[in-house]
């Protein structure tokens, strides 16, 4: 909130800096209905819903588009809203989701090392945030791993499709200290393809796209409000699959569903599409990013139907794999990479 | 995985063996002679009867329960093939026995897969830090370490150190039963066993409950913790839960038989005796929990003597309602 000012200055820049970009923002987000899959944990054959096919049938809101038109207008959507983001975030949720983020960061701990006879019992972790955009998540993993673990060997990426919403994240971290900021970085890439990233700001200085995320890396994979917007969630899921070393953790906050409180159910249905798009016409001035927004929560898999499809890229998850945020308005889903045979 | 069926399944199945339950209990008077096997045997029935017709309102149900007298006797339908129904009712027993029942049974024994392998791996190797690092995210991280996986992945444990705390609890109640056995000379001598006289149940109850106390001797010095744990308000219901598991249990493996109002006495009674002695044993430091053993058969007589004392009321107050009835119709009244 300090670093407003300062991050209103930093608009203009991302907004040119995204015209000469505007080819890489063909490549990601949106969601595709899943609804006939069969179990499959055999990893080596890919199913082929899993393959991101540009033509492929999907939908954006309550429309269908295909999933290269899906990913233009997603990008869309998060280039228009980036500005304000954060500000709309507390407006739609009465500042709940900061409530959820603590509690999602909470629940994963990182950093937390047991106390053992050794020297130094820490190890290092490393954490890709991926949609992190405007490093809300980011944030507090650096918090609780650096300062409430003390353990600062943990570093974080930052990881966007959207370099607008890089650029948010990049300017807000900026008030964190010195040591946190060293242990960030920023990314710009796909989800459904982290073999081909670059950070932030490549093209700019003229680096060459880097080799991308490497195969068993990753201690921790954490995605919070972004995976409804993929185009292939089943794609991402299996990139997420490879990029966790054994053992490491697929973390998902999203939206979902609160069919089990029918009363609470039809309170919460009715703001969110006619309150949302209204205060998003007001505060952001802008209707239909919004209306995308409650479409896209509306068509997002319930808990149940997840949590099988992280099964499916070939997880294991723990007790019934989800966990119902006030009355199943957002769940958090984690499942694991087991350890190779 | 068969995740998915199962979860699909249990829904329904619990609400068709919970109807068939309640019906049962409706259904008036149990045979004298009946014990836990032959409750289960008539449940299953009901149940696959009431299935197969899917037609399972109560009235069709308890009719079922009352006309069948053994497995597959409900299965000669209309169409007279026999051997179709028979597999149906095979299939879903096989079903009903992944599920937790509420009470012992021979013929759907609760589902020992309380665990994944893969949370079986973390916890087992996480139990062995218990002594030292106690019910904590610590022992977990530890054992996530011994088992080959990374310090975040006991994260994916959905109760956290309770977790810790249910696998203690679980694994201790199903090693119950092979102690016990053990303990009375064979496998024979463990479950119902109508021929007990009461005064022997009640020492076998006592047995098998110090059996269970001891299991917790190699933790004690960390139950404290566990207890404060197990009373947070979100996993009350999953520790009151164990406890009615592990008082059902015990009263099983004594040889308890009764299928009146007292089955439900008994348990209760048992779990506030069971869980008042393990708070005692945590500040027992007597050789070999000797004092708790004492708390433990003081407690078992005050409930004994306690229910002689209500069945002497409840005696008395009968005998006085039918005399006072008695004398009001030999004043002419109409009653």
């Amino acid at each position: 909130m300090v670093a407003r000012p300062a991050l209103r200055r930093a608009i203009p820049s991302s907004r040119t800096l995204l015209h000469a970009e505007s080819r890489i923002l063909r490549s990601s987000f949106s969601t595709t209905l899943q609804s006939q899959q069969k179990p499959n944990n055999n990893n080596n054959s890919v199913p082929e819903y899993a393959i991101p096919d540009p033509a492929r049938p999907t939908h954006f809101g309550f429309e269908t588009v295909t999933e290269a038109e899906k990913r233009e207008r997603v990008a869309g959507v998060f280039t228009s809203v980036a500005e304000s983001y954060d500000r709309m975030n507390d407006l739609m949720s009465f500042g709940w989701h900061r409530v959820w983020k603590d509690h999602f960061v909470a629940s994963l701990n990182p950093g937390f090392s047991p106390l053992t006879s050794s020297s130094d019992p820490r190890a290092p972790q490393h954490i890709l945030d991926i949609a992190g955009g405007t490093g809300d998540i980011a944030f507090r993993m650096l918090h609780t791993a650096h300062i409430l673990n003390g353990n600062p060997d943990v570093r974080v990426t930052i990881s966007d499709i959207n370099p607008a919403m890089l650029s948010v994240g990049k300017q807000r971290s900026t008030s964190l200290p010195a040591s946190q900021q060293a242990a960030l970085s920023f990314l710009e890439a796909n989800a459904e393809d982290l073999t081909q990233t670059k950070p932030l700001g490549a093209n700019q200085v003229g680096y060459s796209p880097t080799t991308g995320v490497p195969d068993e890396s990753v201690d921790l994979y954490t995605v919070a409000f972004g995976i409804r917007n993929f185009s292939n969630i089943p794609a991402a899921l299996r990139e997420a699959y490879r990029v966790l070393k054994p053992g490491g953790v697929f973390a998902c906050l999203e939206f979902s569903k609160a069919d089990k409180h029918p009363l609470f159910n039809t309170i919460y249905k009715q703001w969110s599409f006619s309150a949302i798009p209204l205060i998003g016409q007001l505060v952001a001035g802008d209707r239909d990013s919004y209306q995308y927004l409650v479409e896209s929560i509306e068509r997002f898999p319930s808990q149940e139907d997840f949590r099988d499809m992280i099964v499916d890229a070939g997880f294991v998850v723990g007790g019934q794999g989800y966990e119902d945020l006030t009355g199943g308005v957002a769940a958090i889903h984690k499942g694991m990479k087991p350890r190779r045979k | 995985m068969m995740r998915p069926s199962l979860i699909s399944l249990r829904r329904p199945a619990r609400q068709i063996l919970f109807s068939s339950v309640s019906t049962i209990r409706a259904a008036a008077p149990v045979p004298t002679v009946a014990t836990h096997r032959s409750l289960s045997t008539s449940t299953s029935t009901s149940t696959s009867t009431s299935t197969s017709t899917s037609t399972s309102t109560s009235t069709s149900t308890s009719t079922s329960t009352s006309t069948s007298t053994g497995p597959g006797s409900g299965c000669i339908c209309a169409n007279g093939s026999r051997r179709p129904q028979v597999q149906q009712t095979q299939k879903l027993q096989q079903q009903q026995r992944q599920h937790r029942n509420a009470y012992h049974s021979y013929d759907h024994p609760s589902s020992s897969a309380a665990f994944t392998p893969v949370e079986e791996s973390i916890l087992s190797a996480a139990y062995q830090h218990v002594p030292s690092h106690g019910f904590t995210p610590s022992a977990l991280a530890a054992g996530a370490r011994d088992a080959g996986y990374l310090d975040i992945s006991p994260t994916i444990l959905p109760e956290g150190a309770f977790a810790l705390i249910r696998y203690h609890l679980v694994k201790q109640r199903e090693e119950l039963a092979a102690r016990v056995s053990e303990l009375f000379g064979g496998e024979g001598h463990v479950g119902a066993r109508p021929g007990l006289s009461e005064w022997e149940i009640r020492g076998r109850v006592e047995a098998v409950t110090w059996e269970r106390l001891s299991a917790n001797a190699q933790v004690i010095g960390r139950w404290q913790e566990a207890l404060a744990i197990m009373a947070q308000p979100s996993y009350v219901p999953l520790s009151l839960k164990e406890l009615a598991l592990l008082s059902d249990e015990i009263l099983f493996l004594a040889g308890d038989s009764s299928v009146d109002p007292s089955w439900y006495t008994k348990r209760a009674s048992l779990s506030t005796i069971y869980a008042a002695a393990e708070l005692f044993m945590t500040n027992d430091h007597s050789p070999e929990f000797m004092d708790t053993r004492a708390f433990l058969n003081r407690r078992l007589r005050e409930v004994s003597e306690v229910g002689g004392v209500f069945r002497n009321l409840r005696e008395w107050v009968g005998f006085t309602a039918t005399a006072g009835v008695n004398v009001l119709r030999s004043k002419g009244v109409k009653i």
